[in-house]
């Protein structure tokens, strides 16, 4: 054992109140600088998985260490510090729209003491300029796109200065034209070393941006390794299946 | 209109007494709408709710007159003595309450359950959440719908004429039948008219109001926020 892990998961397990199980004992690593993609058809558990890694979702059992800190399921006090070092970014954004694109980004930041507003207000400009769009600063989140929104979304994580950063299917909502844009923001982040789990149906990310793939159906993790022999070989008929089900759509 | 200008004095005296329990009733309907509609939309799944949503319901579904009738022949009976202008002006304000609390309650249910989840994955704490995120955009949908119980406060206030306040429909009503009595001529046309002229005065531009802030509203957000607010509007219960 050298450092611990950024956030370790152990037999975490979930069953939402219709009796589905999302979370069927799932063991889950991320080290520092990793960068993981977890695939897996609709219902496999993948959402529920990310979400249960900044406590958005409580698993009714398990385990998980943040650094190295056991943080105690549904104890809500403590899981609100852990998202202070945990960003996430949704599918549907969710920038909040009575705000400012400079506003949305530096609320949490100041108000959870991080930054003084001043220092705030000139790592979002830095930010925005990173991801093209310092110019819309003091636009409304309605004025922009969708593939816009979403990288306002990302930085808007970024802007917190997290340890780690989850993506629950970042580019599912958008036009193909701006889901590059998107992902060019989301390699960049990872090229500076971000440690970073993304729900993704985009194999190419999968490929040649994440350091492991790691491929869930029913509430389990089926296969895990590097994303390139997953998806060249799947040991699985299951992962086949996926994939071939993935290309054909 | 001589009769109108003769009793100049006694109608100010009423209209001001009109006035003054609309905008009386009008805040504590507010105030009541935001309180207890934030409490719904806090305690998810918590038992406080069903107390209020009941209470809310039944003055809902209530009559205005009943409730005002209620409140003033009742209300002795349980030691609580009310003038009528009280009894007026708290069945008024419990009537607008209900109102606005399901208002504010249906603004807070129409932002997207995203906002939540997003704020609360920045760190940010559930009062923060609420105050910060939650209650800007459910008070712009509710706005309009606001503008709209404020219209339908101004006209309700002519059921205090009912437990005799002497506000302006009562005193019209009074100039009318005295004249009657006394002159032997009928005004009613006259005095009536000029009520109900002095009404849609008081009303339109209000109802203008909740118009143009609605369609601010959709212009602004282009989002289904918008259908329910107007919706909100639209489907206060009407007078009876």
């Amino acid at each position: 054992m050298t450092e611990a892990p950024a956030i370790s998961a152990r037999g975490l397990r979930r069953v939402f109140g219709n009796g589905v199980v999302a979370l069927d004992d799932v063991d889950f690593d991320l080290h520092r600088g990793e960068v993981v993609s977890i695939v897996g058809p609709s219902g496999s558990g993948k959402s529920t998985l990310i979400a249960s890694l900044n406590g958005l979702e409580t698993p009714d059992a398990g385990e998980i260490t943040i650094a190295g800190e056991r943080i105690p399921l549904g104890r809500e006090r403590v899981w609100r510090r852990v998202r202070q070092e945990v960003g996430m970014v949704f599918q549907d954004y969710a920038l909040f729209p009575h705000l400012s694109v400079l506003q949305n980004m530096t609320l949490a930041p100041v108000r959870r003491g991080r930054m003084r507003r001043a220092e705030a207000d000139g790592l979002a400009m830095d930010l925005l300029a990173r991801v093209g769009l310092a110019a819309k600063a003091h636009a409304r989140p309605i004025e922009l796109s969708g593939g816009q929104q979403q990288r306002v979304a990302i930085v808007r994580a970024l802007a917190m200065r997290p340890k780690v950063l989850l993506f629950d299917e970042p580019t599912s909502a958008l036009d193909p034209e701006t889901i590059r844009d998107v992902l060019e923001v989301m390699q960049s982040v990872a090229r500076d070393g971000m440690t970073m789990a993304v729900v993704t149906h985009e194999l190419g990310f999968a490929r040649e941006i994440a350091d492991r793939l790691v491929f869930m159906a029913d509430g389990r993790v089926i296969e895990e390794g590097r994303p390139a022999a997953l998806l060249d070989n799947p040991r699985t008929q299951r992962l086949a299946d996926f994939l071939r089900h993935l290309l054909h759509r | 209109m001589n009769l109108l200008y003769d009793n100049r004095t006694l109608l100010l005296a009423g209209l001001g007494t009109t006035l003054q329990i609309a905008v009386v009733t009008l805040i504590a309907s507010i105030v009541i709408g935001v309180t207890l509609g934030v409490i719904i939309g806090m305690t998810e799944g918590h038992w406080v709710r069903r107390p209020i949503r009941g209470a809310v319901e039944l003055l809902r579904a209530v009559p205005l007159i009943v409730n005002v009738y209620f409140v003033f022949f009742v209300a002795p009976q349980l030691g609580i003595a009310l003038s009528p202008y009280m009894a007026a002006v708290v069945s008024l304000s419990l009537w607008g309450g209900a109102n606005a609390t399901e208002i504010v309650r249906g603004g807070l249910q129409a932002v997207p359950r995203h906002q939540r989840r997003s704020a609360r994955a920045l760190g940010l704490q559930e009062w923060e959440v609420f105050l910060l995120i939650l209650l800007p955009q459910a008070m712009r949908s509710v706005l309009p719908a606001l503008a709209g119980l404020m219209t339908l406060l101004i006209q309700s206030t002519a059921t205090a004429s009912l437990v005799g306040v002497p506000e302006f429909l009562q005193i019209s009503r009074l100039i009318v039948e005295r004249t009657t009595v006394m002159d032997g001529i009928d005004p009613s046309f006259g005095v009536y008219g000029f009520v109900l002229l002095i009404y849609f005065v008081l009303c339109s531009p209000l109802t203008a109001l909740s118009r143009a802030l609605e369609r601010r509203l959709a212009r602004q957000a282009g989002r289904p926020v918008a259908e329910d607010a107007a919706q909100q509007a639209a489907a206060l219960p009407a007078l009876s």
